[in-house]
């Protein structure tokens, strides 16, 4: 009983200072670069009166900082939901090859229609969907090896990785919009690509929301769950659209992102462990937070250059990778 | 008579591919008795446990529940009618005994079974209280005993309130005490509650001390014997069953069979 008042309690805890921690950050993150603001200085520009430094900082940094912050939070859900319905902690849109696969679509329908910049996320979805269908099935083997799928999954991000930097050769990489898909560049991100991103997002993280308790389903054993009398192989499939629908809106926006779905979930589970009611929420705020700090540094680090935060997560991403190869080999549960 | 049977197979063969696991089989089980099924490795119990959950589809012939048609049977009917405790369970591992016993309340709840109603959390309670882990309720099951796991799971069954439950190897994996206990605990939600109890088992003796009833399988799915363990059991049956040499005799009027 003491036991379980004191995980409840740890748990409380966990969100408090994780949100109080992005909230810091979002604020250093503002005040980063050449202009800077005080808080009040800043509050009274937004919503009082006219700033010319708030307003640049309005049409520059908040795009990027509100972009990257919702991308993380998709990215993360999502990877929740894909290591929940393959049973697989080593599950990643990136890893997987899906987000690979809606940014390729992503590349194509900026390169063919331009002006319809807004039906990408479209296109990066249904791209998703179709690279996941490929991973699962060519992985299927009368069940689903963890092992299997991960390497079914490098082998297709390898492929649609390279056809959309064959794209962006092809077209001299003078389509920004393509290019900033492909090398995952954010800094010329603007309030329509905010506009967009925000509504896919709210639709899935709402969507993962509603489907945590059948996520917590697919922890049980397949057989288990149909003697239940759910019909776990549509279960599986709606989560699956969702988890796409999340990867397929933000890759369109910000290009292919790896491994934030894998470190945020492993983070998530330590603090709030493995009931998804806590771990989508947990792991939606703390996805915000990795992406945002990752993109902060990348535009700090190194001045007067930059980096990406899709560069500064794969090297600690890739780096964390190696280590739960190592520690559990793929196997889930007990 | 009819109504007395759990269920009826019919002609039933079954093939992976091109191999065949069941042969043209015919078997009723009846309501209100334990039924257990053995036979060597790769006999076929585990397919007739999977086919009779509607876990394996597509075979030949006939598989009845309650006079009804199998295949005629949603899984979320089957679901409120009988429960099934697989082999090889798996949870993770912070999940509590409470939460995971609450699960077998899903097949009468719709998609929002956030909200258990009072009944529900008393066929939880009681389904706890039957299988000894009331007092484990709060405890993560990763840190139970393989017995109590098992035990876990027949409460997670017995939470859905059906008349029937169906168990494959339940012992596997236990150490005798545990075997014993879960044996005991399956022969009284028999006895006790007049649950219908279809299992598959390896000991041979722990089948006829705890059967009504017997279904012997040979290497090649075919039923070789039917019926009362005390009766039905003997060495020929034996040879025919396992292809080996088997004494029978008898200790406080139970048939045992000397396994060296």
């Amino acid at each position: 009983m003491t036991s379980h008042k004191k995980s409840a309690g740890k748990i409380t805890v966990s969100f408090i200072v994780l949100t109080i921690t992005l909230i810091f950050l979002f604020f250093v993150s503002v005040n980063l670069g050449s202009i800077k603001l005080t808080f009040p200085q800043l509050l009274r520009g937004l919503f009082v009166e006219y700033d010319p430094d708030v307003a640049s900082v309005y049409d520059l940094r908040f795009p990027r900082i509100l972009i990257s912050m919702m991308a993380g939070s998709a990215l993360a859900v999502s990877g929740v939901l894909f290591q929940a319905i393959l049973k697989n902690p080593l599950a990643d849109p990136g890893l997987l090859g899906i987000s690979s696969g809606a940014g390729f679509a992503a590349v194509i329908a900026t390169a063919l229609l331009p002006k319809l910049y807004f039906i990408a996320p479209l296109f990066s979805f249904l791209g998703g969907l179709f690279a996941f269908f490929l991973v699962y099935s060519l992985a299927w083997k009368g069940s689903l090896s963890p092992l299997r799928i991960i390497l079914m999954g490098v082998a297709m991000q390898s492929l649609f990785t390279g056809l959309s930097s064959a794209v962006n050769s092809m077209s001299g990489k003078n389509l920004s919009g393509v290019a900033s898909i492909v090398e995952g560049n954010i800094t010329m991100k603007t309030w329509n690509d905010v506009h967009i991103l925000a509504i896919v997002s709210l639709i899935g993280l709402v969507l993962a929301f509603i489907s945590a308790r059948w996520c917590n389903l697919c922890g049980l054993e397949d057989k288990t769950v149909r003697g239940l009398g759910v019909n776990i192989d549509k279960v599986r499939l709606i989560i699956s659209i969702i988890a796409v629908f999340l990867v397929g809106g933000c890759t369109a926006i910000v290009g292919p992102v790896s491994f934030i779905g894998l470190l945020v979930p492993h983070i998530g589970r330590i603090f709030v462990g493995s009931e998804h009611r806590l771990l989508i929420p947990f792991s939606a705020i703390s996805g915000a937070f990795l992406f945002l700090l990752a993109d902060t540094m990348g535009r700090t680090l190194i001045k007067p250059y930059e980096m990406n935060a899709s560069v500064i997560l794969s090297i600690v991403g890739g780096i964390t990778f190696i280590i739960l190869l190592r520690k559990n080999g793929g196997i889930y549960g007990k | 008579m009819e109504n007395n049977i759990s269920f009826e197979i019919k002609n039933l063969s079954f093939a992976y591919e091109e191999k065949t696991i069941l042969h043209n089989l015919n078997v009723k089980i009846l309501k209100g008795k334990i039924t257990t099924i053995i036979g060597p490795n790769g006999c076929g119990k585990s397919t007739i446990f999977q086919l009779l959950t509607k876990n394996l589809k597509n075979y030949d012939g006939e598989i009845r529940f309650s006079n009804e048609p199998l295949d005629k049977i949603s899984l979320s009917n089957f679901a409120k009618k009988v429960a099934i405790v697989h082999q090889n369970n798996t949870a993770p591992g912070d999940i509590t005994v409470e939460k995971l016993v609450s699960y077998g309340r899903i097949p009468h709840n719709k998609i929002s079974y956030s909200s258990y109603n009072e009944n529900d959390e008393k066929m939880i309670e009681r389904a706890m209280k039957i299988t000894g882990v009331y007092s484990l309720k709060d405890r993560h099951i990763q840190n139970l005993s393989g017995g109590q796991r098992q035990r876990v799971w027949i409460a997670m069954a017995l939470a859905q309130g059906t008349k029937t439950i169906l168990l494959d190897e339940p012992t596997t994996y236990l150490d005798i005490r545990y075997q014993l206990q879960i044996l005991q605990l399956v022969k009284m939600l028999n006895k006790k509650y007049g649950i219908t109890i279809i299992m598959v088992l390896h000991d041979i003796n722990q089948t006829i001390k705890y059967s009504d009833e017997i279904i012997a399988l040979s290497s090649c799915g075919e039923v070789i014997a039917y019926g009362n363990p005390q009766e039905v059991v003997n060495s020929e049956m034996l040879k025919k069953v396992y292809g080996v040499e088997l004494d029978v005799t008898e200790y406080n009027n139970n048939k045992v069979v000397i396994n060296f």
